[in-house]
């Protein structure tokens, strides 16, 4: 669609026509859209499980150690390459090890496992 | 469609103008074919669940690529995920006929409209090197953190904590900055919240017109807080975030 088109994705702007990972496409289809009354609907083995285990938060670890933790890896030098690159490396492994922590849990949950490889 | 023994119970979709039936060919939830069922000028559209039905993660691929697919052509009041009725005759009753008025106005509402999902997020290290460097106390607390070690636990829970008040300030600034900027070329918006690194989670109805417009003013607030914030823009989507809102109304 026309949005799609115009424009070219810049480093600060990312554009896309539809959700990719996980995390995006329950944004736009968990507890978004119509909601019909409870009588007339039918619980589904897996639904409720599916909705709890996409809103557990991450936010199980100490949230003031990990900002600290992260302002003490900074480089304020800047100077050299290497220490750049490690930081950015530093950046990385924070968000991979949350995303991580994430997976654990959904994995834990009954259900879940067996469409683990299609989602992959 | 032709009732079973062996069905569990009708998923739905989403609802759409029974004149303006949207040809469906991907698959729905459990793999099984989608449906429409029409009643009173509107359809719903369906898919019967099998008998023993689990959801599994894919489905919820399934549920979007229905709606898009049905938005594609038309415009769609999107159901929840998991919206499971009995029967048919609960979807043409329940859902299509008693709740006719707010279906209709809710079509009305969002013709011609789109929803984009906008999330502003931070870059973590080019967030807190601008922190460090604006605020004398997060720097001084970083050293003194650092030198003590092990033993500067203390230092690096205040530490922390400044950081993370001063981050909720920023997000604040920056909520705003954002929200303003768009709300003119919006019909809409629904703020979710924003994960620990996020400065804002936001869906934006939009007219199709204004596409350009919106689309234009997001790029432009985008670079302006560059590179603390990188914005990230998914669309055009059916308008989920909006269904509810619109058939309250």
């Amino acid at each position: 669609m026309a949005i799609a088109t115009r424009g070219t994705s810049s480093n600060y702007l990312q554009r896309a026509p539809s959700p990719s990972g996980l995390a995006d496409v329950l944004d736009v289809i968990l507890d978004k859209g119509l909601v019909i009354d409870a009588f007339v609907r039918v619980s589904v083995i897996g639904i409720e499980v599916l909705t709890i285990d996409a809103r557990i938060v991450i936010a199980s670890v100490d949230t003031y150690l990990r900002f600290a933790e992260a302002v003490n890896r900074l480089d304020l030098s800047q100077t050299e390459t290497a220490g750049i690159d490690e930081l950015r490396n530093g950046g990385s492994k924070g968000k991979r090890k949350a995303e991580g922590a994430l997976e654990g849990a959904k994995e834990k949950i009954p259900g879940m496992s067996s469409d683990k490889e299609r989602s992959r | 469609m032709a009732p079973s023994a062996t069905t569990t119970g009708v998923y739905v979709y989403g609802v759409v103008r029974a004149d303006e039936l949207p040809a469906l060919s991907a698959d729905g939830v459990g793999d099984a074919a989608v449906e429409l069922l029409e009643r009173d000028g509107l359809a719903a559209i369906v898919s019967r669940l099998p008998d023993d039905f689990r959801v599994k993660r894919r489905d919820l691929n399934r549920h979007l690529q229905v709606l898009e697919e049905a938005f594609g052509e038309t415009t769609v009041v999107p159901c929840a995920f998991g919206t499971v009725l009995a029967s048919e005759a609960d979807v043409e009753t329940a859902l299509l006929s008693e709740r006719h008025p707010e279906l209709a106005s809710a079509l009305a509402r969002l013709d011609g409209t789109v929803q984009l999902n906008v999330k502003a997020a931070y870059e973590p290290d080019e967030l807190l090197r601008e922190l460090v460097a604006k605020n004398p106390d997060v720097a001084r607390l970083r050293e003194e953190s650092i030198r003590l070690g092990d033993a500067g636990h203390h230092q690096r829970v205040r530490l922390g904590e400044l950081v993370a008040g001063l981050l909720d300030e920023r997000r604040e600034e920056d909520t705003a900055r954002i929200l303003s900027t768009l709300s003119g070329v919006a019909e809409d918006v629904t703020v979710d919240d924003p994960g620990e690194y996020d400065a804002l989670k936001a869906s934006f109805l939009v007219k199709r017109r204004q596409l350009d417009r919106f689309d234009a003013r997001l790029e432009e607030v985008a670079r302006s807080l560059q590179p603390v914030v990188r914005a990230e823009v998914i669309g055009p989507l059916p308008p989920t975030a909006f269904a509810g809102a619109a058939a309250a109304q």
